[in-house]
């Protein structure tokens, strides 16, 4: 049989695509398929000798591949500064060389994430007792700064009834100061 | 107090145990493969000091000890009884264990991440799993800087475990679903609901005596709760299909499995020399003819126990010494002849 795509060399690989349960199935020769789709198919996927490691890798790289292909976009000189690993090297070992890397690696490590997890950001448990960055930022500000973002957000979502009792609360706290003063 | 595998559980027909494993890494010290071995010996001793906060806040009893102080029988019953994994021990660099009393929990210092708390109780009951391993993170919190970050959660070596760093699984006896070669169909069909199942003593380990492990492969983006809620509802289905085929191979054919039961108890009681696969085949016949009622014993009795002890390190522990294949093979025959109790006929 030939390739459906190049219908010039013989198909190898049956490639079944389900997008929003639409499925498709096509029958490709190596080339395109390795063009098609992001495995890999000249060096096969899988050998027997291969670690989780490797193929964790080469899951990672393929990922990476596929959503960095836009010209003039640079990930090469990511690196950890405090453990010294490229964002390459992560790449490569499939592991992180401390916590610090998470962060220098933020703008790259989404989309990473989304191709092994299916999601880039954690929902579950957050240690006794700890803060988020927005909550201690939030606990540092004075009454007045937090009414104001407060204001802010409802004149964004159109609640204006809130939005005037929040306004007549700042005006009475810059009162109240102003009477303390 | 009983340890978890002495003890009767719900759903033990299929659910061997529930384990929950919580990975976590300490702020200020490289993960494992940049981690130097003067930091490694550094971070086994900082994160063994947790031992006496576990006992003031926990009803446990604890112990902690490097594994290099161990013997390699120690190390390799361990890995049978699920208290340590295989990376663990077979680690040149300096690694740690706090273990409890009953054996209910264990942490794992320096393996692939810095910290690995694990909790394991008997039966279908991640619930109670997740709740005392959360509870023992809690405690190690106090003592331990973990990095945790407000996007990405607990921050973990490999990117498989981070978010929330759980693993949670199953050990599962599937005899009828194995016979009727029904485990790759089951394998595919709950991969596409993120959850993987394995040989019993973790990634690519074979299966003995028809136990696998069912565990979730995401650990990112779902909350804790949810992802047990997950586990919980797929196992829940693997039971089921389980026992239905249960049913029916007995249905089908009574008198052969009756007599192929039988046949094992017999060959396991009598035997005079006996490997570890051959107990684990006859163990495995013999509980599936306990669970279907097929055979009752003058007492209780945990056949898991059982198969747990007739592996070569814990079956060498039980001696007190090191011993050649073949003696060990008269040992686990003389061993499995004392401690299987007779039938009720």
């Amino acid at each position: 049989m030939l390739c459906d795509r190049c219908k010039m060399r013989d198909a190898k690989v049956l490639y079944t695509e389900i997008i929003n349960g639409a499925k498709t199935e096509q029958h490709l020769c190596e080339e395109c398929a390795t063009d098609y789709t992001s495995f890999q198919m000249e060096k096969p996927l899988l050998t027997s000798d291969m670690t989780l490691n490797s193929i964790l890798s080469t899951l990672l790289g393929a990922y990476q591949n596929n959503n960095t292909k836009k010209p003039g976009e640079s990930k090469a000189n990511l690196v950890c500064e405090n453990c010294k690993t490229t964002f390459d090297e992560f790449l490569q070992r499939g592991r992180f060389g401390c916590s610090q890397c998470y962060r220098s690696f933020n703008s790259e490590l989404g989309k990473t994430l989304r191709g092994i997890q299916g999601a880039q950001a954690h929902t579950g448990k957050r240690p006794k007792g700890y803060m988020f960055a927005t909550d201690r930022i939030l606990k540092d500000m004075s009454d007045e700064e937090r009414l104001s973002l407060e204001l802010q957000e409802a004149i964004e979502k159109e609640e204006f009834e809130e939005a005037a009792r929040l306004r007549d609360l700042i005006r009475q706290l810059k009162k109240e100061e102003a009477n303390n003063a | 107090m009983l340890k978890w595998y002495e003890q009767i559980v719900p759903d033990g027909d299929v659910v061997i145990s529930s384990r929950v494993r919580l990975a976590r890494n300490l702020e200020d010290y490289m993960f494992s493969p940049l981690l130097k071995e003067a930091d490694a010996v550094k971070l086994v001793n900082e994160v063994k000091n947790i031992t006496s906060s576990l006992a003031d806040q926990d009803t446990r009893k604890y112990y902690s000890c490097n594994i290099k102080s161990l013997s390699d029988i120690d190390k390799a019953a361990m890995v049978e009884r699920h208290i340590v994994s295989p990376l663990l021990v077979d680690k040149e660099q300096t690694t740690g264990l706090i273990l409890s009393e009953d054996e209910t929990v264990s942490i794992m210092i320096n393996e692939e991440d810095h910290v690995r708390i694990q909790a394991i109780v008997g039966g279908m009951n991640l619930e109670k799993a997740y709740e005392v391993a959360s509870h023992i993170d809690d405690i190690a919190y106090d003592k331990l800087n973990f990095a945790y970050d407000d996007k990405y959660g607990y921050m973990t070596s490999c990117p498989t475990n981070v978010g929330t760093g759980m693993r949670a699984s199953c050990m599962v006896f599937l005899p009828a679903l194995s016979a009727a070669r029904m485990i790759q169909k089951l394998i595919e069909e709950v991969g596409r609901y993120g959850v993987t199942i394995r040989g019993i003593y973790g990634e690519g380990t074979k299966s003995l005596g028809s136990i696998y492990q069912i565990s979730n492969q995401k650990t990112l983006g779902n909350s804790e709760g949810e992802i047990i809620q997950n586990l919980n509802r797929i196992v829940d289905q693997v039971m089921k299909q389980e026992r239905k085929r249960r049913e029916y191979m007995l249905s089908l054919n009574t008198d052969e499995i009756e007599d192929q039961v039988y046949r094992a108890y017999g060959i396991l009681k009598y035997a005079r020399q006996i490997t570890p696969d051959d107990a684990m085949t006859l163990l495995s016949q013999l509980k599936f003819g306990a669970d279907c009622g097929l055979i009752k014993f003058d007492r209780e009795f945990n056949i898991h126990k059982m198969m747990m002890g007739v592996q070569p390190g814990s079956l060498q522990w039980t001696l007190g010494k090191n011993v050649g294949s073949t003696t060990r093979d008269k040992s686990r025959a003389e061993y499995i002849s004392k401690e299987l109790p007779r039938l009720m006929l």
